[in-house]
């Protein structure tokens, strides 16, 4: 086949009057941000149970046409991006947790949920939870979707073959300290060989500092990753390393799963949502799990938040469709169907919650992560928080992963730490 | 005897490490296809698997349900149909002028191109946007096809095509038959570089095709969308992705730029040799 | 740019007469032709460049007010070891693909060239990579070179060589990316580089035989000094596109949700610069330094560009 010159001229032709067709059609077709009786609400795949929010589109629908949107990649670049660019701001953003410490700065793109009457909902959620969607001057910006629990999920059988507790009560109790935990790695791996306990030293690092109330930055923005609650964290997670007890494969890749699927990983501290990646990942490994309480105590590990921006025309509806999606009913059905753990403590008593699950032998989880998600405590997450905790994480993972010299590894972070704080202004 | 002997062993010299090439090219495709045809717990397992399994219907099942497969496919086609027209056309334009042309600061507008090219393309998503949303082209095609209608790239590889690819003989000759400028690009340039334009037009084709970045920014709408944005959606939460979907997906995101290959590719295959790339 | 034009005008059509004002009105329909490139440049790009200049000169988190830094952001993006490693794993990732990527394309080119049965066959396999989507040929080999579970490891094994972390060492990351990259352009430079052997007039290889000369002689006196001119191009669009590669590393390497997924693997021996511009952008918030780091990469590019330009140009068409 030949292209003619005449032939394809035609055909761009036609193709370019198909789209500026499709073009103008589209256009009106997407309403742009909120026009009166619209109602953009953005969120990402699995922030929200698909279920209540076609629920809230049917049961508001005489009102608004509440326009749920799904949003695929980068989501809080594509949110960043609309708010700077005062186009197709949705009514109603969903906020990752993580991020919140970049939003919160400017509270001011959004709108104060106590403006709106928030606070007689207050006492029905958690109050850590509840205190992070507020700015420092007091603003609510986001109202609690769910939390990450860390709690330890561990395969029964293996931890019975290595001689372990392996009934969640027992491993929640006898494994109750970093030390206990320890030797019950040491203890796994000479009995079943080529067992580990972790699949990386970040999963000691990490959880030991998302247990305390501090981070990396403090409020006066002055750099505290150098203090106490960083070097224990750091002790530990060494501590881990020298004995023997991680893996040296990385999390989420295949290899990983495949070492969970064969026993040699039978353990991980992991939020609630972590049960629907495993259930997702390693199908195989239905009925070997439990899940028990995590060593000291619980950590917090993501949790999300809805949000009225300022671009909002109706912020008296928007929070009462906000507030009948996040209330205790629709946080349990949350939970079945997109792993999303109550912030509502009313909802862990709901018949949704109470079922045994097949996939962890027939365990009520809720019984760990219930009890647990009420115990975690307030931390204040800073907007430098990444930019100066990146450097400690990498240095960490190049301990675990590459095996560099810790004195070396902690000594390289710190210094490029005060670079950085110099940088963007935080006092070292 | 002995030249026939000679002959073919030199004949095996050649196919053996062609051969050998294009098992090294092909093999990924297959392992695609291997991916694309177990469920996601039989991909990881050990020993890995070598033959195709039986998941591929079940995968395209979830596939279909999860996205909008053949919605977001039509609007990807749109885009780049569109654009691989208009690259071809002003690409081409542009090319000639600076191949077979003097004219006052062509060399300062070339350097300036090559400049442009040089450009990191992610330099700023930001103030794109608001270019468009200003204009009022958020959440439509034209906000993808309008920006891409020209590219140094394409601009450059046609210039260095045409340079000797189009003879000066054959633009005097038609001057002095009285041709004008677009009656030569029309009769005498665009007849000889075919295989340089087909070529042209596969890349610009596959890189709207493939192109994700900026369509994930632009397009508000998500029953509107291109299929790589679409098929980014097929993504986990948590970072836990079904392998087996994704690969699915991929594979058939393929069907097209194959067609449009076998199209193009007969053209490059069968005529690229007419010209060549001159500095 | 002096570097762009340095061999004479190949036609000199209609030597400008007379002067500028006269010009325009003899050359308006070449300004016209090449003008659309340029008026997308202007109303689509050339804001979006300023802008980002602008913001190299202050501090903005994308959302709240911009302040004022000056040339700060500069220093510290001079000092930044960080930016500096990305710029040497991002030229040592593109050595590792380039080389032999240009390599293996002319052997290739110089066998198709010659081998006369199932041309088509050979020509549309080896061009089927270059057309197919990063992220999916990304997840692809990051299966192929999986420590336990990949194909590549279970050949090793296979002859009695031991597995190697392909994704989890540093060395094995850059391997593994110029891997990929090899894999995708080697047939596209193939097919680029046959164009240009096939202009090499059939007279030239025969003159060669009567004198006697052999196939690697013939290669290096007759067909590598024709084809510079292919092999410029090749390099310069290499360069402008290998040393702006962030897909790659991206995809093969991103793995848990905790990480970010612009990080470039353990010990960021992946990250390449554009990786490094997003980290800062989007992980950090910081759109001011982002801004800088995105010049410095437009710097590097321009500079290893002209260095190619010359090395290829030098010895002079």
């Amino acid at each position: 086949m030949r292209l003619s010159r005449r032939g394809l001229l035609r055909a761009g032709l036609a193709g370019s009057a198909a789209t500026a067709l499709g073009g103008l059609a589209s256009g009106c077709a997407v309403p742009t941000g909120s026009t009166g009786r619209d109602m953009v609400l953005w969120y990402w795949s699995g922030g929200l149970s698909d279920t209540v929010v076609k629920n809230a589109k049917a049961r508001y629908g005489g009102s608004v046409d509440l326009r749920p949107i799904q949003i695929g990649g980068q989501y809080r670049s594509k949110l960043i991006t609309t708010i700077t660019g005062q186009a197709h701001v949705p009514d109603i953003a969903g906020l990752k947790g993580e991020d919140m410490a970049a939003y919160l700065p400017n509270a001011d793109q959004f709108i104060d949920l106590r403006t709106l009457g928030a606070e007689k909902y207050r006492s029905q959620y958690l109050p850590w939870k509840w205190d992070q969607g507020v700015a420092d001057d007091g603003t609510m910006v986001g109202f609690p979707i769910d939390c990450g629990p860390v709690a330890h999920f561990y395969q029964y059988d293996v931890f019975r073959k290595a001689g372990l507790p392996y009934e969640p009560d027992d491993v929640s109790e006898g494994l109750g300290t970093w030390e206990a935990f320890f030797a019950a790695g040491e203890q796994l791996g000479r009995r079943v060989p080529g067992a580990k306990l972790l699949t990386d030293v970040n999963g000691v690092f990490e959880n030991v500092v998302q247990q305390g109330a501090q981070r990396y930055v403090d409020k006066d923005r002055h750099f505290i990753g150098d203090q106490e609650h960083v070097r224990r964290a750091w002790a530990l997670a060494v501590e881990a390393k020298k004995r023997g007890l991680v893996s040296d494969l990385v999390s989420g890749t295949p290899d990983q799963l495949s070492a969970i699927q064969d026993g040699k990983l039978p353990s991980q501290l992991n939020a609630s949502w972590a049960s629907f990646d495993i259930k997702n990942g390693v199908p195989k490994t239905k009925g070997r799990w439990r899940v028990a309480q995590m060593p000291v105590r619980p950590a917090n590990n993501g949790g999300s938040f809805l949000s009225i921006t300022k671009a909002c025309r109706e912020p008296e509806k928007a929070f009462e469709i906000i507030t009948w999606i996040l209330d205790a009913a629709n946080q349990a059905q949350g939970y079945v169907d997109a792993g999303l753990f109550p912030s509502t403590p009313a909802s862990y008593g709901l018949k949704q919650m109470r079922e045994p699950d097949p996939f962890f032998g027939g365990q009520v989880t809720t019984d760990v992560f219930g009890p647990a998600a009420q115990k975690i405590v307030v931390a204040y997450n800073s907007p430098f928080d990444v930019a100066l905790g990146t450097p400690i994480k990498d240095e960490i993972k190049n301990v675990g992963v590459l095996g560099k010299d810790p004195k070396k590894a902690w000594s390289d972070a710190m210094s490029k730490c005060r670079r950085i704080a110099k940088h963007l202004g935080v006092s070292y | 005897m002995a030249s026939i002997k000679g002959s073919r062993r030199r004949g095996l010299a050649l196919h053996v490490p062609l051969v050998v090439g294009t098992l090294i090219s092909a093999f990924p495709f297959y392992w695609a296809v291997i991916m694309s045809t177990h469920s996601s717990s039989e991909i990881f397992s050990y020993p890995p698997k070598l033959l195709p399994g039986t998941h591929f219907l079940e995968n395209v099942r979830n596939l279909f349900h999860a996205i909008d497969f053949f919605g977001s496919m039509w609007n990807s086609l749109l885009v780049a149909v569109s654009v691989t027209f208009l690259v071809l056309l002003f690409d081409s334009l542009a090319a000639f002028v600076f191949a077979k042309f003097e004219f006052p600061g062509k060399g300062v507008l070339f350097g300036l191109l090559m400049v442009i090219f040089m450009v990191p393309a992610q330099l700023s998503v930001i103030p794109q946007f608001v270019v468009m949303a200003k204009i009022g082209w958020i959440g439509s095609m034209t906000a993808l096809i309008v920006p891409a209608a020209a590219n140094a790239f394409g601009i450059f590889w046609m210039r260095q095509y045409m340079k000797t690819a189009i003879h000066d003989e054959l633009l005097d000759a038609s001057r002095l038959d009285g041709a004008n400028f677009l009656r030569q690009y029309w009769h005498v340039a665009l007849p000889v570089v075919r295989p340089g334009l087909a070529f042209l037009g596969i890349f610009t084709f596959m890189g709207q095709w493939n192109d994700f970045a900026w369509p994930l920014i632009s397009l508000t709408n998500p029953d509107n969308v291109t299929l790589q944005v679409a098929l980014s959606q097929l993504n986990g939460t948590h970072g836990t992705t079904d392998y087996g979907i994704v690969m699915t997906g991929a594979l058939l995101a393929l069907v097209p730029l194959l067609i449009v290959f076998a199209i193009g590719a007969k053209q490059i295959i069968g005529d690229l040799s007419k010209g060549a790339v001159r500095g | 740019m002096a570097v762009v034009e340095q061999s004479p005008p190949v036609v000199a059509h209609r030597p400008a007469p007379t002067g500028p004002r006269k010009g325009w009105r003899k050359y308006w329909h070449l300004y016209a032709a090449i003008s659309p490139f340029y008026l997308i440049f202007l109303a689509f790009g050339l804001f979006p460049v300023g802008f980002s200049l602008y913001l190299s000169f202050h501090r903005w988190d994308g959302l709240g007010s911009m302040e004022w830094a000056g040339l700060s952001q500069y220093q510290y993006l001079l000092g930044d070891s960080d930016f500096w490693a990305s710029i040497g794993n991002t030229v040592i990732i593109w050595a590792l693909a380039t080389f032999p990527m240009i390599l293996l394309a002319m052997v290739t080119a110089v066998m198709l060239n010659s081998a006369v049965r199932f041309k088509s066959v050979y020509r549309i396999a080896y061009f089927l990579p270059s057309v197919t989507s990063v992220v999916a040929v990304a997840i692809v080999f990051g299966s192929i070179f999986s420590t336990n579970s990949g194909v590549v490891n279970a050949v090793l094994h296979g002859l009695g060589i031991d597995q190697v972390a392909w994704l989890n060492t540093p060395w094995g990351i850059k391997v593994t990316i110029a891997a990929l990259m090899t894999w995708q352009w080697t047939g596209y430079n193939a097919i680029i580089f046959l164009a240009g052997l096939q202009t090499v007039p059939g007279e030239l290889y025969e003159a060669a035989r009567m004198d006697g000369a052999g196939p690697v002689q013939t290669f290096f006196k007759i067909t590598l000094p024709l084809l510079r001119p292919t092999l410029l191009f090749v390099l310069v669009v290499s360069t402008v596109t290998g040393l702006q590669s962030f897909s790659e590393p991206q995809v093969l390497l991103q793995t848990s949700s905790n990480d970010s997924t612009f990080a470039g693997g353990p010990g960021h021996s992946g990250q390449t610069m554009v990786l490094y511009f997003f980290q800062q952008t989007f992980d950090n918030n910081d759109f001011g330094y982002g801004a800088a780091v995105a010049w410095g990469i437009f710097l590097v590019v321009v500079l290893f560009s002209i260095i190619n330009w010359r090395l290829v140009q030098r010895r002079g068409d």
